[in-house]
């Protein structure tokens, strides 16, 4: 299951959350749990060089892009390799949305995008769709190219 | 130069400023959901309505449920408008305000046209709202849909209706599973992910049927598979056919075995990783299917990337536990890792190394340890401590090395649960290693002079209290007790006032001393503390002169505290002040719900970051507790051992049954922990019923049938054989569970008055040699082996047959036996001919055994075995030879 994709700005403020089967109550435990990790390591970081770390059974995946930082959770199949595949889809649908490496002010800008390609990428907990190209497509409700 | 910086650093202000969100406030973004009502509909608004919406939702902002409903039924007018950007926001925003049952009926309609519609995406995302949002009713009558859309031409339709699938599978499982046809031709599919997400999907609905994931794992891997996370699943499924198949006897070949090792040639990181992985984790894994594994795994050491560096230590750091020889060879570039910036990759390269370096590294690791210890946080340094007090218990000789890294460690700053983590392997050091009691006692006590947790410091004179005064010299400690009075808060101080009213009761000469300590705490400013000082000194007996301690009051002192804490905390609320004296005798002693009989569920309770786990409890106190709190088997004596429990049904069985064998001398109890997962249903008047003909020293005697059993409550049923006294009698017990059944009307959960009596069949359950053996280990086998003497000893040399490997070998020897294996000797290196195991244990009758096995392995790999046994008694060396003999 994939358990939380999280993105932050650049101070920890959250600008996406979205958890999947993690009780409310450990909502705000996993919250600052990653952002302080963010803080702890994100530092000089290069763009979208992944960070791993894993707490008991669960994994994270987290990198930074731009202004933002962006976590992944996963646990039992969505381990820290399969959290590697889904945050490279995220962070290039992120990049192709905002054409660029975003700043805060242009994710937002790209908000209601963004949580589109979100949708598509990972379905309660589950990882549907990987390309990017195609992402851009199905959030315009125009089929993939393939087909 | 100057003036295109400043510019920037002006573009910067106004970005920061202005943020689209900025003072974004809920009640004004639902006024401004009401544009979802106009009958001009504007398409861009209502978007960017729609996004203020999600960003809400998106920083975990609630709705109540007037204000959700009243956005949902707005949301619902956008179906109107043909704007397409429009319509899959829309989409998105239903699913995320999950509506409530009685008003997904609204959009039902809506969405049940949009699934058929002509339009390819409007049927994929309709479908996946639909699944996220119905419920059972619903969705037989969108059945008929779904299956086709499973094998749609677009691979997005069938992708959304393959995922839904997997969702609905968890809530209708007998809707899902008939589509099984359909998902079987969309494995087949060309389209990459459709592919995968049927084979997920294939796989859940038939992963109770062997066969049938056999047949699909055979075709599959002799097929194509079209992308590298089917690849993974396949993988994946193929250990679980490999686990249950075992292995081909004829021509000693592991079936897919083949497969496994050529994806480790893949193109793709995740499948390469995946296939070593499963390599690593085959049971019995022999040196030459393990190396071209681990092979691929060194080289992933040295990659650039993190999260390759971090998935192969954390793979090989597994494979160390279970064979530490064969990842010695990458020991040198796992040392470079402890440097490694990345603090997980380092932590896990530490404990790796510390379980495959042999007794001569271990200084030189200790050096690199202490280094790398000031820089991580406090959750790694948990589990380098943890690390290194499984090194300690297989070292032992290196005991004061390791000590004193302990102590110097417990020292320096850090939070609570390390300082636990530091203290508590001190104290299992102290119980394992007698050589290391004493420096281990002072460690602690000098800890406590400057200890800031008032739990461990109290944890520690507790300790301290029990093993102090069997030490050569107890006084020294009392210093560092009474210390504790005069410093500290007042639960220390009454901690420490217990702690010494211990040494008192212990030690004779001492209790003059103690009197007077005692006697000064008299005048504590603290209740609890005066009344305990007061309560010792009367107990100890009066005037304070060298006497002996009474039984009783070591017994009162030392004795456990039989009565569960949650029943005397009941009584004492309830005691009402009176002259009538509180009796402790008053307090019920039966255990309401027990630790032991947990729900186990613990795959789907989702794992985070929760408060830590309680303190284990000892599983064979618990039993002894209950067992006694039985009156039938009061008189049974003392509780020799109890088994792991057995499961006797299925996984995912309507009944859950698992059983614990419990060992008496002369009697044998199983508990049989029952769970009914049935809502339906309450089972009353539940017993097992044991046919005992293949037993035929063991008679039946009693048997305790649970009253009421409801849904996911467990309990537990007991039957009780009698036995010929200390002879570790051996048979075979067939077992049926005999219940009335009532239904359980749902809507109010009251059961029927009737029932009906029905079985249900449950698995054999064996009572074998090794379960009269208590598997005890010792700290120096070798001073254990000579000061038993060779009095008692019986030699004898076995020949095994021919065997897979020499670990199989020995790994049977030692579940035969069922002793404690020693020094790590139950790990044989790789491509070794010749082993030798020591094994440690008690046998029934509290006969303390010694073992040595000597294993040769040739060429056609037959073993050969040399048996040693010694113990306190021949009659039970002779019987272990037996156990060897016919087993």
């Amino acid at each position: 299951m994939l358990l939380a994709v999280l993105v932050a700005n650049s101070e920890g403020n959250i600008l996406v959350e979205r958890f999947n089967g993690v009780p409310a109550e450990e909502r705000l435990h996993w919250r600052s749990f990653l952002v302080k990790l963010g803080a702890d390591n994100l530092k000089g970081v290069k763009n979208e060089e992944l960070l791993v770390a894993s707490h008991k059974s669960v994994y994270i995946v987290y990198t930074v892009l731009g202004d933002v930082s962006i976590f992944v959770v996963g646990k039992d199949e969505y381990d820290e390799l399969a959290l590697s595949e889904a945050i490279f889809v995220i962070t290039s649908a992120v990049k192709d949305v905002c054409g660029k490496v975003p700043t805060e002010r242009l994710f937002l800008d790209k908000y209601g995008k963004i949580c589109l390609c979100l949708d598509e990428i990972v379905w309660k907990g589950l990882l549907e769709n990987t390309d990017k190209d195609r992402i851009k497509r199905l959030v315009r409700l125009k089929p993939p190219t393939e087909f | 130069m100057a003036q295109p910086l400043v510019k920037k650093d002006d573009d910067r202000d106004d970005e920061y400023e202005y943020s689209p969100f900025l003072g974004i406030e809920k009640g004004a973004v639902l006024q401004e959901a009401r544009v979802f009502n106009d009958p001009q509909l504007d398409p861009r608004r209502c978007s960017q309505v729609i996004t203020k919406l999600l960003y809400l939702l998106n920083q975990g902002e609630t709705f109540t449920k007037i204000e959700a409903t009243e956005v949902f039924f707005a949301v619902t007018k956008l179906f109107q408008s043909k704007d397409v950007g429009l319509r899959r926001m829309v989409y998105l925003i239903i699913k995320e305000l999950s509506p409530s049952a009685d008003e997904v009926i609204i959009v039902t309609s809506s969405l049940m046209k949009d699934m058929n519609s002509r339009t390819d995406m409007y049927r994929a995302n309709a479908i996946r709202v639909l699944c996220r949002i119905t419920d059972g009713t619903l969705l037989t009558q969108i059945e008929r849909y779904l299956k086709q859309a499973i094998v749609d031409k677009n691979p997005v339709v069938a992708s959304a209706a393959l995922v839904s699938g997997i969702h609905l599978l968890q809530t209708n499982p007998e809707i899902v599973k008939r589509w099984s046809n359909e998902v079987q031709e969309a494995v087949q599919s060309r389209a990459a992910l459709v592919q995968f997400h049927a084979l997920g999907l294939l796989h859940q609905i038939r992963q109770n049927d062997r066969l049938a994931v056999s047949k699909l794992v055979t075709s599959l891997t002799r097929g194509t598979v079209r992308s590298p996370l089917a690849q993974c699943l396949l993988i994946r499924y193929t250990s679980q056919v490999i686990r249950e198949s075992g292995m081909n006897n004829q021509t000693g070949e592991r079936p897919f075995y083949d497969y496994l090792e050529g994806c480790l040639r893949h193109k793709a990181e995740m499948v390469i990783f995946e296939a070593a992985r499963a390599i690593t984790e085959l049971s019995g894994v022999t040196s030459r299917e393990l190396n071209p594994a681990i092979t691929v795994l060194q080289l992933f050491l040295s990659s650039s990337k993190p999260v390759l560096r971090f998935a192969a230590v954390r793979t090989l750091n597994k494979v160390a536990m279970t064979h530490p020889t064969a990842v010695t060879n990458c020991n040198i570039d796992m040392e470079s890792l402890i440097s490694d910036q990345n603090r997980s990759i380092a932590t896990l390269a530490i404990t790796t190394l510390l379980k495959t370096g042999n007794e001569s590294s271990v200084d030189r690791l200790m050096k690199q340890i202490t280094n790398f210890m000031s820089d991580i946080a406090d959750e790694f340094k948990i589990v380098v401590v943890e690390a290194i007090r499984s090194l300690c218990l297989k070292f032992p000789l290196k005991y004061r090395a390791l000590m004193n890294f302990l102590s110097n460690i417990l020292r320096e700053e850090g939070g609570f649960d390390y300082k636990k983590a530091i203290v508590d392997s001190i104290v299992i050091l102290i119980r394992d290693i007698p050589d290391a009691k004493e420096s281990g006692l002072l460690h602690l006590c000098e800890f406590i002079e400057d200890c800031e947790f008032t739990y461990l410091s109290t944890q520690i004179l507790h300790f301290l209290g029990n093993e102090g005064p069997k030490t050569s010299d107890p006084s020294k400690y009392i210093r560092y007790i009474y210390n504790r009075v005069i410093l500290e808060n007042a639960t220390v101080r009454a901690a420490a006032v217990s702690t010494l009213a211990k040494f008192g009761a212990m030690v004779d000469s001492l209790k003059p001393r103690i009197f007077i300590l005692l006697k000064r705490c008299l005048f504590d400013n603290d209740d609890e503390v005066r009344d305990r000082a007061t309560l010792y000194l009367n107990t100890l007996g009066g005037d304070g002169s060298v006497v002996e301690t009474d039984s009783e009051v070591k017994e009162f002192l030392f004795g456990s505290f039989d009565i569960p804490l949650a029943n005397m905390e009941t009584s004492l609320k309830n005691y009402e002040p009176s002259e009538e004296p509180f009796d402790i005798d008053s307090v019920p002693r039966e255990v309401k719900s027990l630790p032991l009989a947990e729900k186990k569920a613990p795959g789907k309770k989702p794992t985070g970051l929760g408060a830590p786990p309680s303190a284990p409890t000892s599983a064979a106190d618990a039993y002894e507790k209950l067992l006694l709190l039985i009156p039938e088997f009061a008189s049974f004596g003392k509780l020799f051992k109890s088994s792991a429990p057995v499961e006797l049904t299925e996984a995912e069985t309507e009944y859950a049954v698992n059983v614990v064998k419990h060992i008496f001398d002369n009697y044998v109890v199983f508990q049989y922990n029952c769970t009914n997962t049935i809502p339906e249903q309450l089972l009353e008047n539940v017993i097992v019923v044991v046919d005992a003909s293949d037993a035929e020293d063991f008679s039946e005697i009693a048997s305790k049938p649970l009253r009421s059993l409801p849904c996911d409550s467990p309990g537990q049923t007991f039957v009780a054989f009698e036995k010929p006294e200390g002879v570790p009698a051996v048979g075979k017990f067939s077992n049926v569970l005999r219940f009335i059944v009532k239904e359980v009307e749902p809507s109010t959960g009251e059961a029927e008055e009737d029932g009906v009596e029905d079985e249900y069949q449950l698995e054999d359950l064996e009572v074998v040699a090794a379960d009269y053996m208590l598997k005890v280990g010792v700290s120096n086998f070798k001073n254990a082996w000579e000061s038993m003497g060779p009095d008692c000893e019986r030699v004898d040399e076995y020949g095994l047959g021919p065997r897979e490997s020499l670990t199989e070998a020995v790994n049977a020897v030692i579940s035969l036996l069922g002793m404690q294996p020693c020094e790590g000797t139950e790990v044989v290196a790789s491509n070794s001919r010749s082993h030798t195991c020591l094994l440690s244990g008690v046998y029934i009758g509290n006969v303390k055994v010694l073992v040595r096995l000597s294993f040769g392995i040739d060429g056609q790999k037959e073993v050969a075995m040399k048996l040693a046994v010694r113990s306190e008694d021949e009659s039970v060396s002779d019987a272990l030879h037996e156990i060897v003999a016919s087993g």
